[in-house]
């Protein structure tokens, strides 16, 4: 009975739901802006789902939504699935009135419409470096502003280097004698990350572009000096085979480990490295080609932003909630929190003062290039040409110049 | 031979309450909606958790799919233009062959351990249910905890499996199992039978279990016991098991995902993609949803061609 | 199970499956024991493994001895303190599934096992395909659905999608085991009228008690570590299954190892026991509720 009953209902079920499919592809979904009427709760996407960092921007929402008299609903959703996430609420059109996103996602999402550029709001973007701004602009309007940002370096054990007589390396030659010097029995002079993933090709950057590389082009033979390098670190067992498959998580347990001397990571690492009591670390650039070459690193942080949920009164609140994010107060207290840097250039100096420990980052922020800054949403796309070709070189598929050449032509 | 044995079986049935009357006519059209009912439940469940799923698939994957369409709903057709680029992009042929191998190679370890398992857990010992039911544990961790496991085991530098064959003298040097490109795809074939085995003792197991002993001893009458026991009682009477043990196994093989993802991502060097990583990597790294739909179709259609493949091939022997 | 033959051991019941009579020696027992402990000792490594990272202060196993001599119980407290509420979700969840997978599945599998029912290959083979849909696109699909009907971040909504692993693998092992039910037990069960179900109830069900655990089991385990349908069809911390709990401690930058270790480890525990409680249900031989 009951089954027969659940028969012609399923047979109807998928009747409707096959009709209602061109209009769920549509966008045409169940949805209605709500009755506008006073906003009483905003609701907020983010990917802080581990600690500190949960509690810190946790409580710096709660605070500004005090600020703008709403409470908030916050979910937090593991990073790799973010993205996912946001595409599955814009279609089934139940995006955030808050949502935070890596900034090098930014200009994707931005592209297919679903956020409101920040100056419907009026949110000030002034004293932001060109670096963060260029990342959170999509067709030359402002859709997302960082709070705070970071960027990689290298990271020495003071001890290591001290019992080898090595000084922290300032040049690539400089760099391979000591990484030579630094290896011994299970311990390897260098780490760092060459996966493949986009974190692979995030701790390139530095080195392919304090050398000029381009990420428009990367058969070119700056680049190929710099994935040289990589492959040359490796054949002579200064880095680990291993780095083919290490995270940046992975990397920093080797350095804790003492089974490397050096790494390449960023300062969000640093309340992990500060718990272990025998490890003295020190962080300095990473190194350059020579002497005439300045170090440039790659911008990371997360840009907070308004999607376009069709209901103003709410977009309004939540660019409220944006602003205050990002005001001087807050900029300040979450990048000491959460070891990050400041994104406004006005408050490096004081924060530089504050924070010895971040003072070598937030020189290099200052420089530092957003992945998206040339290429836009066409970045992902290239990013993974450019670990492609990194892990066919250092596993000895093609040489650096041929592997780059392989890459780009797809 | 299984309806020889058969008919030497005696079971004694306890009495049912036979209420079948007298034939009326409607009887048979009755008979054949208390069969559907059934069926019913389960055929309304397919229908909703698969159909429409593998519709809106199977329609996105002839669309220009991209981020834009999940707000703006706008994705325009472009028929087969997603299958002709992804089966002509260079790393088709490296992901078919490797799905090949990873499924071949998963599949033949599973099963043939898993068979060898459930023979002899049929032994009887102290202790045998409490250490089967043990055997289910790599089955409840959390991929992402067993793929970080297994990373550190076969870490080149530092894992324990180096480490123990350093010490055993068998190696000098560390062999690096996830990063070099020709053993990577072998380590996560040889992850992934260490997850297939539970499941092939213990569905191959209950099979062995179901097995009457009648058979066995009615077969050793006749001078089978051992291995001729096995070919001639075991083997045709675990014969449907095993065919679902083994097209669930390719199936469920085929489309593997996690695993892999987690102890290599498909590296070094494309070395471990396989045509799931792919599909993945297209729908959720590039954002080419219709690329995406087009290569997990590709998947479904090769887990399709084989089950046809071997139902045929299983009919016949049966039959035979 | 061991008690169980121990019990059997006269032969009264039914001895298991081994040619060994009842006088087996005790001493050749015992050397199968140790040769199956030794066997589950390789198999059962990289659960020891995750112990004892749970009991590192990094909780990796880079530094680490083959024991963990100076356990760190900090992921532990930060498990427990974080955890509980999840392991209960998942617990009900699974169990939610194995009960809805079981109900929709025995009946559809007895239905293809004895009934000449014309579409049944129909049925079989779609079930088949069913299995070959990769997660992603059955959990991308559900969403939109699930939003629609208020399914989100709720325990029913994850029951139902969970079961998706369950049900058709549950009928396609019920029926594999049904084949090899003995004729004259199937004639006995082809009663009409309202003695179907009764059949069906009585004979049919006691009878396949292996196949209906062992899907069962299945089915725990299939739900007990999804984390496809938790990730896309739960947002909030109120309905969380541990899978996904465990992805608190994965962070963008920065992995705590010893928390997710913990937290697995803890996780293993009730569902082991409910895995050791099931086995033994699993009986010897044949027609268990038929032959007297």
């Amino acid at each position: 009975m009951k089954s027969a009953f659940t028969k012609t209902k399923a047979a109807a079920v998928t009747v409707t739901a096959i009709a209602a499919l061109p209009l769920i592809l549509s966008g045409c979904g169940a949805s209605s802006p709500a009755a506008s009427g006073p906003v009483s709760e905003l609701t907020v996407v983010d990917y802080y789902n581990n600690e500190p960092d949960k509690t810190v921007i946790g409580d710096t929402l709660v605070a500004c939504g005090t600020e703008s008299g709403v409470t908030i609903k916050r979910e937090t959703v593991p990073g790799k699935s973010l993205i996912a996430k946001v595409l599955q609420q814009a279609s089934s059109k139940t995006l955030p009135d808050v949502l935070m996103l890596d900034n090098p996602d930014l200009q994707q999402i931005a592209s297919s419409g679903a956020l409101a550029p920040l100056s419907d709001f009026k949110i000030s973007t002034d004293n932001y470096p060109q670096g963060i701004l260029s990342a959170g602009t999509y067709k030359d309007k402002v859709y997302g502003l960082a709070p705070t940002v970071n960027t990689i370096a290298l990271f020495y054990n003071k001890d290591l280097l001290d019992q080898a007589g090595v000084t922290p390396p300032k040049t690539w030659d400089e760099l391979k004698a000591a990484a030579a010097k630094l290896t011994s029995g299970g311990q390897y002079g260098l780490a760092f990350d060459a996966n493949a993933t986009y974190e692979g090709t995030w701790q390139f950057l530095p080195f392919m572009w304090s050398n000029g590389g381009d990420e428009k082009n990367i058969a070119t033979p700056e680049t190929a000096e710099a994935l040289e390098l990589w492959t040359d670190l490796v054949k002579s067992g200064s880095v680990s085979s291993s780095a083919l498959n290490w995270t940046q998580a992975d990397v920093n347990d080797q350095f804790i480990a003492g089974k490397a001397a050096m790494m390449v990571n960023g300062p969000w690492q640093i309340p992990v490295l500060d718990k272990q009591s025998a490890l003295h670390y020190g962080v300095v650039n990473i190194p350059v080609k020579d002497s005439t070459k300045t170090a440039v690193g790659p911008l990371g942080g997360e840009v907070w932003t308004v999607p376009q949920t069709g209901n103003k009164a709410k977009q309004a609140k939540a660019a409220e909630i944006v602003g205050c994010m990002n005001s001087d107060k807050n900029q300040l207290a979450m990048a000491k929190a959460r070891n990050t840097i400041p994104s406004k250039s006005t408050l490096a100096a004081q924060f530089a003062a504050e924070n010895p420990k971040l003072a070598s980052f937030t020189e290099l922020v200052k420089t530092a290039r957003a992945r998206t800054g040339q290429l836009g949403e066409d970045w992902p796309a290239q990013a993974t040409k450019i670990y492609t070709a990194i892990q066919n070189a250092l596993t000895d598929k093609a040489n650096a110049t041929d592997a780059l050449k392989q890459a780009q032509e797809g | 031979m299984s309806a020889a044995v058969q008919s030497r079986l005696h079971l004694t049935v306890p009495e049912t309450q036979n209420d079948a009357g007298p034939r009326r006519p409607g009887y048979r059209r009755r008979e054949r909606i208390y069969q559907w009912l059934f069926l019913a439940p389960a055929v309304a469940y397919l229908v909703l958790f698969f159909g429409y799923p593998v519709v809106k698939n199977v329609l996105m994957s002839f669309q220009d799919y991209s981020t834009g369409t999940f707000y703006t709903g706008e994705a325009p057709w472009v028929g087969f233009a997603n299958y002709v680029t992804v089966l002509s992009s260079s790393l088709f042929s490296t992901s078919l062959i490797n799905t090949a191998l990873f499924t071949a190679g998963s599949i033949a370890g599973q099963f043939v351990l898993g068979l060898a398992l459930a023979v002899f857990f049929k032994r009887k010992f102290p202790l045998n249910g409490m250490l089967r039911s043990l055997l289910l544990l790599p089955w409840l961790l959390p991929l992402i905890v067993s793929s970080a496991v297994w990373r550190w085991i076969l870490d080149k530098d530092s894992g324990a499996l180096n480490n123990f064959l350093e010490s055993a003298g068998i190696i000098s040097t560390g062999i690096p199992w996830l990063t070099s490109t020709s053993l990577a795809l072998a380590a996560v074939v040889g992850v992934n039978i260490w997850i297939g085995i539970p499941f092939n003792v213990t569905v191959l197991y209950g099979g062995l279990q179901d097995i009457p002993d009648e058979l066995y001893e009615a077969a050793s009458l006749d001078g089978a016991t051992g291995w001729k026991a096995f070919r001639h009682v075991t083997w045709p009477m675990l014969r449907p098991v095993v065919s679902v043990v083994l097209v669930l196994g390719v199936v469920y093989t085929l489309k593997v995902l996690d695993i892999i993802l987690g102890l290599t991502n498909g590296g070094p060097a494309n070395s471990t993609q396989t045509i799931a990583t792919q599909s993945y990597a297209l729908s959720f790294q590039d954002f080419k949803f219709g690329e995406g739909a087009a290569m997990g179709n590709i998947l479904v259609l090769i887990s399709l061609v084989f089950a046809v493949l071997y139902l045929r091939v299983n009919r016949r022997a049966v039959d035979e | 199970m061991t008690t169980n033959t121990q019990l059997n051991s006269a032969g009264t019941e039914r001895p298991v499956g081994s040619r060994s009579g009842p006088a087996a020696a005790r001493y050749r027992q015992g050397g199968t024991t140790a040769l199956a402990i030794v066997f589950l000792s390789i198999m059962l490594f990289p659960v020891y493994w995750m112990i004892n990272a749970s009991l590192q202060p990094n909780g990796t196993t880079l530094q680490t001895s083959w024991l963990p001599l100076a356990p760190d119980f900090s992921g532990y407290a930060t498990a427990i303190s974080q955890q509980g509420r999840n392991l209960g979700t998942s617990l009900m969840v699974a169990l939610g599934s194995v009960v809805f997978s079981l109900a929709i599945a025995a009946p559809a599998a007895y239905a293809l096992a004895y009934f000449k029912v014309r579409g049944a290959g129909v049925v079989l083979f779609a079930i088949l395909i069913s299995q070959m849909i990769p997660g992603i696109v059955v959990a991308n699909a559900l969403y939109t659905a699930y939003n629609d009907l208020g399914l989100l971040n709720s325990i029913p909504g994850l029951i139902l999608a969970d079961s998706s692993h369950g049900i058709p693998f549950a009928i396609l092992i019920i029926r594999a085991f049904m084949n090899n039910m003995p004729a004259s037990v199937i004639e006995a069960a082809k009663v009409d009228g309202a003695g179907h179900l009764r059949a069906f109830w009585s004979i049919v069900l006691p009878l396949s008690r292996n196949a209906l655990i062992t899907a069962g089991l299945f089915t725990f385990l299939f739900t007990w570590s999804d984390f496809l349908f938790a990730l896309t069809l739960t947002t909030t911390d109120d309905v969380r299954p541990v899978t996904l709990g465990i992805y608190q401690y994965i962070g963008a930058y920065v992995n705590d190892w010893s928390s997710v270790m913990a937290t697995a480890v803890l996780a293993s525990i009730p569902a082991i026991v409910l895995l050791i409680v099931a086995q033994k249900y699993v009986a010897a031989g044949t027609a268990g509720g038929a032959v007297k």
